[in-house]
C-alpha cells in the first residue's frame, strides 16, 4: 500500500467522523431552537387588588376623603391592561369605633393618577371627637372577584383619630452637612464570613444586601442579624463577643429583642406559596418556634403581650404571638389595629403626609399628646417613633435629589427639647425600618459602606 | 468499522456531549423551553394602572439576572439558580428588565413608543439599572424624588424598583425584581430618601 492510498483511506474515515460530530451538534442546536420558538401565551389567573393610604391622624378642620386604587387582572392575556378596572366600591364608615357602619358608595374620579375611587366623609363623621373607623369592599364587574380593605373588614376596621390640640414643630429648611458626630462607634465589621464579619447576601456584583437588622439589649450589647451567614452577632464595648447560628432563611428580615432576651426575627420573603415567618429564638439562638404572618409584613416590635407585626397593605399592627402561643393568620387579621401597641398599653400612631409628620401617643380615651412636625425640606420615611417618658423620640429622614440625612427630635409637652441630624450612610440594603433603635438614654444607628457595617451610638441629653 | 458506523458513533458522542454541555451551562433551560421572540404589539397609550397590572402578573414569578420572561402561575419555575450568572436561563426578570417591560418601552433607545411585550416574550431591553438612574434613553427622564408617584421608579447603580403605593409612614411599597432568593414581588422599602437612589419617570403616561 503506497502512502497516497493510506492518506485517502484515513481521510475517508475522518470525514465520516467529522460529519457525524457536526450532525450531532446540529441536532442539539436545532432541537433547542425548535423548542425555544414554541410560542405559548396562556391566559393568566384573574385577580383584584386594592390599595389605600389611611388618614390615621386628622388635623382640625381638615376635609377628609378616603381614596383607593383598584387593579384588576381579567384572566386574559394582557391586551386590555390599560382599560381601567371596572369595579363597584363601597365603604362602611362610622363615628368612633363602635356601633353600626354607614354604607357609602365610592365614586370614580378619573382626573387623578392616584386614589381613583373616592368618598368624602360627611361632617358628622369626619369631625367626630372620637374619630372614625371604616372598611371598604370592591367587586370587579368583569370577574365578580371581591377584595376588602383592610382584610379584617368590620372585625378590624381602619381607625382614624383627631389630633386635637397638637404641639406644632417647625423644622424650617434643613441644613445638610452639619450632622452630629457619633458618641461611640459600637460596632465595626467588614463584609465577610469570619466570626466578626457580616455577610453580603448576593456578593458585590448584584445590589448589596446585608446586616439586615439590629437591636440593643438592656446592658448596651448590640445584636446584629447577619442574615446572609444565618447568625446573630453580639458586640459589647465595641468588641465582637459572640456569633450564634440561627435557623433563618437568609433573606432581608427585621428583628427586635424583648426585655428577657427573646429574639424575634420577621422574614419578609417566604417559600413558594407560603407566608413569611416570624421566628422566635431564645437569647442563645435556640429556635423556640415560628409563626406564619398574614399579608406583607414589614416590621416587628415588642407589644404588650408579645411581638406585633406591621402589615403593609393596611398599615395595621397584628399580634403574631401572645405569651408563647402563636396566633393563627386569620386571628392576626381579625385582631389588626391601627397604631403600634406599646408594652405599657399605650399606642403610637404616625402619619407622614406631604412634608409633614404627625405623631400621637394614644391611650384608651384617645390621643394623649400629639405633635405636628412641619419641614420645608421634603420628608421621606419616619424611621423611629419611640416614647420617652411623656414625650417621644422621633427620627425622620429629610432629602433632596442627591442628599439625605436624618433629623432626630426629642419631643415633649413643650415641643422640641433636643434636635440634631445624623448622616445616612447606607450602602447595603436592610429591612426598611431597621436603621435606628432607642435603648435607655441612647439612640443607635445602623449604617454601611463598601468596606463593611457599623453601628453608631448617640447619647441623648438627660431631661 | 464501516463509514456509516463511524458516522453514527461520532453523531451519538457529539449529541451527548453537546446536549450535556448545554444542560450544565443553562441550568434550567426555562427560557429556551417556554419563551418566545415574537415582535411586540405597539399600543397608542399606556396608563399607570395598566403598568401596575402588567407588573402584578409578574409577582411571585422568580428572578433571573439578565432575564425578562415569565408566565403567570405564581411559582418560580427555576428556583435556586446560581446567583450572578446571567446565563442560567431561568424564569423571571431582573430589576431593569422588569422595569423595561412594565414601562412597555422600545428596544430603540431613541424611541418613546409604547410596546406591549407580553409575559412570555423573552427580552431584557437595552437598559441596566445605572442607565435608568442616569435617565439614558428617550422614554426615561429624571424626576425629583419628592414628586414620585405610583409607577415612577427609584434607581441606583445596581438596582431599580417601581412605586406601587406609598405607606402612611413615608416608606413606599415597591414592586421590584430583587434577586434569586426573592424573586419579583412587592416589599416595603425606604429608597425615597436614600441619596444613592435617583428618581426616574417613564415619559408619556395617560391618566390614570
Amino acid at each position: 500500500m503506497d502512502g497516497t492510498r493510506v492518506s485517502r483511506v484515513r481521510l475517508g474515515r475522518l470525514s465520516g467522523v467529522i460529519a457525524g460530530v457536526l450532525a450531532g451538534i446540529a441536532a442539539v442546536v436545532l432541537a433547542g431552537t425548535a423548542v425555544a420558538h414554541r410560542i405559548v401565551e396562556p391566559a393568566s389567573a384573574p385577580f383584584i387588588e386594592a390599595t389605600h393610604v389611611p388618614p390615621l391622624l386628622t388635623a382640625r378642620g381638615e376635609e377628609v376623603e378616603l381614596r383607593y386604587d383598584v387593579y384588576c387582572g381579567n384572566g386574559e392575556a394582557e391586551a386590555d391592561v390599560d382599560t381601567p378596572c371596572a369595579a363597584d366600591g363601597v365603604v362602611f364608615v362610622r363615628a368612633g369605633d363602635a356601633g353600626p357602619f354607614r354604607e357609602m358608595a365610592l365614586r370614580e374620579d378619573r382626573s387623578t393618577a392616584e386614589g381613583r375611587f373616592v368618598a368624602a366623609l360627611p361632617d358628622d363623621i369626619a369631625r367626630s371627637a372620637s374619630g372614625f373607623s371604616y372598611h371598604a369592599r370592591f367587586q370587579s364587574d368583569q370577574t365578580g372577584l371581591t377584595t376588602g380593605v383592610p382584610a379584617g373588614g368590620a372585625d378590624a376596621p381602619q381607625r382614624s383619630l383627631p389630633l386635637g390640640r397638637s404641639i406644632e414643630v417647625a423644622l424650617g429648611a434643613h441644613e445638610f452637612g452639619r450632622a452630629r458626630e457619633t458618641d461611640a462607634r459600637v460596632v465595626e465589621a467588614a463584609w465577610g464570613t469570619g466570626s466578626a464579619e457580616v455577610g453580603l447576601e448576593q456578593g458585590r456584583n448584584l445590589t448589596p444586601l446585608g446586616g439586615s437588622a439590629f437591636d440593643v439589649e438592656a446592658d448596651g450589647t448590640v445584636v446584629v442579624l447577619d442574615e446572609a451567614n444565618k447568625r446573630l452577632l453580639r458586640w459589647r464595648d465595641g468588641r465582637a463577643v459572640e456569633a450564634l447560628p440561627v435557623t433563618v432563611n437568609g433573606t432581608l428580615a427585621d428583628m427586635t429583642i424583648d426585655d428577657d432576651g427573646t429574639v424575634y426575627v420577621l422574614e419578609t420573603t417566604a417559600s413558594q406559596g407560603l407566608n413569611p415567618l416570624l421566628r422566635v429564638f431564645d437569647r442563645q439562638g435556640v429556635a423556640q418556634g415560628a409563626t406564619a404572618v398574614a399579608g406583607r409584613p414589614s416590621q416587628v416590635r415588642v407589644g404588650p403581650a408579645g411581638p406585633v407585626v406591621l402589615q403593609s397593605q393596611s398599615a395595621q399592627w397584628m399580634p403574631a404571638v401572645v405569651g408563647e402561643r402563636p396566633v393563627a393568620m386569620s386571628e392576626q387579621v381579625g385582631a389588626a389595629r391601627s397604631g403600634r401597641p406599646l408594652p405599657d398599653g399605650r399606642k403610637v400612631v404616625i402619619l407622614r403626609t406631604g412634608d409633614q409628620v404627625r405623631v400621637a401617643l394614644v391611650g384608651n380615651a384617645g390621643v394623649l399628646r400629639s405633635w405636628i412636625v412641619h419641614s420645608e425640606t421634603p420628608v421621606a420615611e419616619v424611621q423611629l417613633a419611640e416614647p420617652r417618658g411623656t414625650g417621644i423620640v422621633l427620627v425622620t429622614r429629610v432629602f433632596t435629589d442627591d442628599r439625605g440625612e436624618y433629623v432626630v427630635l426629642v419631643l415633649d409637652r413643650r415641643g422640641v427639647t433636643q434636635r440634631f441630624s445624623v448622616g445616612s450612610v447606607e450602602w447595603a440594603e436592610t429591612a426598611p425600618l431597621s436603621r435606628f433603635r432607642l435603648r435607655g438614654g441612647s439612640l443607635y444607628q445602623l449604617g454601611s459602606t463598601p468596606a463593611g457595617l457599623f453601628v453608631d451610638r448617640f447619647d441623648l441629653e438627660v431631661n | 468499522m464501516s463509514s456509516a458506523r463511524r458516522f453514527l458513533v461520532a453523531f451519538a458522542i457529539a449529541f451527548a456531549v453537546a446536549g450535556a454541555g448545554t444542560a450544565s451551562a443553562y441550568h434550567t433551560q426555562w427560557i429556551a423551553q417556554n419563551c418566545n421572540w415574537a415582535a411586540p404589539t405597539p399600543t397608542s397609550y399606556i396608563t399607570r394602572d395598566g403598568s401596575i397590572t402588567v407588573a402584578l402578573y409578574a409577582r411571585h414569578e422568580g428572578y433571573q439576572w439578565g432575564g425578562g420572561c415569565w408566565n403567570d402561575n405564581n411559582v418560580d419555575d427555576s428556583p435556586g439558580d446560581p446567583k450572578s450568572d446571567p446565563n442560567t436561563g431561568g424564569e423571571g426578570p431582573d430589576c431593569s428588565g422588569f422595569t423595561f417591560k412594565v414601562w412597555r418601552e422600545a428596544v430603540d433607545t431613541s424611541s418613546t413608543a409604547f410596546h406591549q411585550w407580553w409575559r412570555l416574550r423573552h427580552i431584557h431591553g437595552p437598559y441596566r439599572a445605572v442607565h435608568f438612574r442616569d435617565a439614558v434613553g428617550a422614554p426615561n427622564y429624571p424626576l425629583s424624588k419628592s414628586a414620585a408617584i405610583k409607577m415612577d421608579a427609584y434607581a441606583k447603580e445596581s438596582h431599580i424598583g417601581m412605586i406601587y403605593v406609598t405607606n402612611a409612614d413615608g416608606t413606599d411599597q415597591i414592586i421590584e425584581a430583587l434577586g434569586e432568593a426573592y424573586g419579583t414581588n412587592i416589599w416595603t422599602r425606604a429608597y425615597r430618601g436614600n441619596s444613592l437612589y435617583s428618581g426616574v419617570r417613564r415619559l408619556g403616561w395617560s391618566q390614570p
